[in-house]
């Protein structure tokens, strides 16, 4: 149809060819809604999966901080058998709360939304237990009133900012009776406990650990911001102790709200450190500093070294730890060094999940490998030239043989962890890291805060670790 | 130089071509829109070449990226629903070129770049980004929703009003 031929009127032809592609909507939309359908199958799958046997006992449950966090927990969550969302609480009802509750939404839980945990405390009297992931500074008020309201409590780590708080998290813990699972992970992860039980309680395969070594490396985190239509009015952000938005979504940059890094990302690891040790530390030394960021808006160290003494049942032992927060290169491990072997494990199942190094001295492992507690060993060539030809020095180590730790978690990582917390409420389980025990962890840890401000080491003493 | 009018199957041919890109479009932008999580956020951090810095940029600024975010989910499901009706073609062609031709230049597959974003094929400078903004500048030249579309309606519609006008100032 070109300028010459113009139309005076429409005729049939025009509206024919003009419609001729409608019918292509109407197939995109046929289409789609076939797609939802299958996609709400698979959803419907998923909840059925998680659907409780039907003599398991439903707990009744609450999500207290629906952020980045909250939302990590319930999707795991979700995948546990028996378990009903009764209430969701969280301060940013304009977003965070929403989300949340939309989603359980979709896996047929009907929760009711709260933004005062008081009000839903008050009024959700069949709640069994509450799942509490609000910032640090928020812990202890919110662990202390839901054990004190009757409540089974699972509590983010860090148990509390300040040891005051933890100390008053571990008296209601005792006071109420209830039961009081601090959020390291870690303690229910079956590699972890693969390697706690099997490789150094039972085969000991490391000897005695001298040294211990780990960091967790994260790169530049820049501001979360958040959309101005969705922010949280003033006097709502004053209420609950926050300065203003950027401070509500990024707490864990000031002091008095979080602990800094060596509290978010090394606490998981050092409490490792003391589990496997089986010792709290005697005495800690650190360094750390705001070397990259602002100190103005990012209150707390961006880096922290810290070097810990132990006194184990096997004699003394040294364990370093790094944090940074402005590489994320090699990520996050925790490396156990015995004279007669190696343990490089972390978290991750696609990183460090799981190595062993048997010292060329050690016994040999074959009894463990056959009973499948170690893979057999895959051999070290200790290499007589490098890749580009150059000769190694006669005073190269022959290398150990090289074994993996054979367990792995297919579960999301806190799935674990949420999963004896709910055993331990109907009894069938004790929990793995119960609130005195996560008291010691806060304790090693927040004492490294205070090294770098001292400048000097720290001793403990063991009523340190005492409530 | 002689006039090439396009053959009726050529027309045919770019009108098929309109439809599917219409119905990609249409689709990458429903789905982003019912993705409760959906972000451009990481596409635009993983950026690399000339561009990055750019993208970079608006993927830390919150109230950028919100409104980078809005109009990639809008602006992909109007130019779909667009693009398949052969309605305001020209103008929708160009606008999804522009959206498609910034997520190219985001992250071109240019020589040496190696993505962390996973991907189905293997590119080097041409990607199916590129090739789909050489696919909507043909429908862009070619205007195939005066063969086969609602711009056929509109255009005699628009015609028949502006005759009486033109008609009564004669």
């Amino acid at each position: 149809m070109g300028s010459d031929d113009r139309p005076k009127k429409i005729d049939r032809r025009d509206v024919l060819k003009g419609l001729s592609t409608l019918p292509a909507l109407g197939l995109f939309g046929y289409a789609w809604q076939k797609q939802r359908a299958y996609q709400q199958t698979k959803v419907e799958e998923a909840a059925a999966a998680a659907q409780a046997p039907a003599d398991l006992q439903v707990i009744n449950i609450a999500l207290l901080g629906a952020g980045a966090q909250g939302q990590v927990l319930t999707d795991s969550m979700l995948r546990i058998p028996g378990l009903r969302f009764r209430a969701v609480c969280d301060i940013w009802t304009e977003y965070n709360q929403k989300r949340v509750v939309n989603s359980l939404k979709r896996f047929k839980h009907e929760p009711n939304a709260y933004e005062d945990y008081r009000e839903m405390l008050d009024k959700e009297k069949e709640l069994d237990a509450v799942i509490v992931a609000t910032p640090d500074f928020w812990h202890e008020r919110h662990a202390v009133d839901c054990l004190k309201a009757g409540k089974h409590v699972y509590c983010e780590k860090e148990m509390s900012n300040t040891l005051e708080g933890a100390r008053r998290m571990v008296a209601a813990q005792r006071q109420t009776g209830k039961l009081l699972q601090i959020g390291h992970q870690r303690r229910s992860n079956p590699r972890y406990l693969h390697c706690y039980n099997k490789l150094l309680k039972e085969a000991q395969l490391l000897g005695r650990i001298i040294t211990v070594y780990g960091q967790w490396n994260r790169g530049v985190t820049p501001d979360l911001g958040a959309p101005d239509r969705y922010a949280i009015p003033q006097a709502r952000l004053t209420q609950y102790g926050f300065k203003d938005m950027h401070q509500f979504r990024n707490w864990r940059w000031y002091r008095g709200k979080g602990g800094g890094p060596i509290v978010d990302l090394g606490s998981h690891q050092i409490d490792v450190y003391s589990w496997f040790l089986g010792a709290n530390p005697s005495q800690v030394m650190a360094s750390g500093g705001n070397l990259y960021y602002d100190p103005k808006t990012h209150e707390w160290y961006d880096t922290v070294m810290a070097v810990y003494d132990y006194d184990t049942p096997l004699g003394p032992a040294k364990a370093s730890y790094s944090t940074q927060t402005t590489n994320g290169s090699q990520g996050y491990f925790e490396n156990f060094m015995g004279d007669q072997g190696t343990l490089l494990i972390s978290e991750s199942e696609v990183n460090y999940a799981g190595q062993l190094y048997r010292d060329p001295n050690a016994p040999a492992w074959d009894e463990w490998v056959q009973k499948g507690y170690v893979t057999a060993p895959k051999e070290q060539a200790t290499k007589a030239t490098s890749d580009s030809g150059a000769v190694a020095d006669v005073r190269e180590s022959v290398a150990p043989d090289q074994h993996t730790v054979p367990v792995t978690l297919r579960d999301p990582y806190h799935q674990p962890h949420l999963q004896n917390f709910f055993d331990a409420v109907r009894g069938t389980a004790t929990l793995n890291c119960p609130a005195d025990e996560a008291y010691r962890t806060a304790v090693a840890v927040l004492r490294v805060n205070d090294a770098i401000e001292s400048r000097a080491p720290l001793a403990f003493t063991p009523a340190d670790f005492e409530v | 130089m002689e006039d090439m009018k396009l053959s009726r199957s050529a027309m045919i041919a770019i009108t098929v071509l309109r439809v599917v890109v219409g119905w990609h479009f249409l689709y990458e932008g429903i789905a982003k829109l019912t993705s409760a999580s959906w972000s451009a956020a990481g596409y635009m951090k993983a950026s690399r070449g000339p561009f990055a810095t750019f993208f970079h940029w608006i993927a830390s600024q919150p109230h950028l990226l919100d409104q980078a975010n809005l109009i990639t989910m809008y602006g992909l499901t109007i130019v779909g629903v667009l693009l398949i009706l052969g309605l305001f073609t020209r103008v929708a062609a160009l606008g999804g070129l522009g959206l498609v031709m910034l997520f190219y230049l985001c992250n071109p597959p240019l020589v040496g770049y190696f993505y962390s974003i996973p991907s189905e094929g293997s590119y080097l400078i041409v990607n199916k980004n590129l090739v789909e903004v050489c696919a909507l500048a043909v429908i862009l030249l070619t205007r195939s929703g005066l063969f086969a579309g609602l711009d056929r309606i509109v255009r005699v519609l628009v015609f028949q009003r502006a005759q009486p006008a033109r008609t009564a100032a004669a």
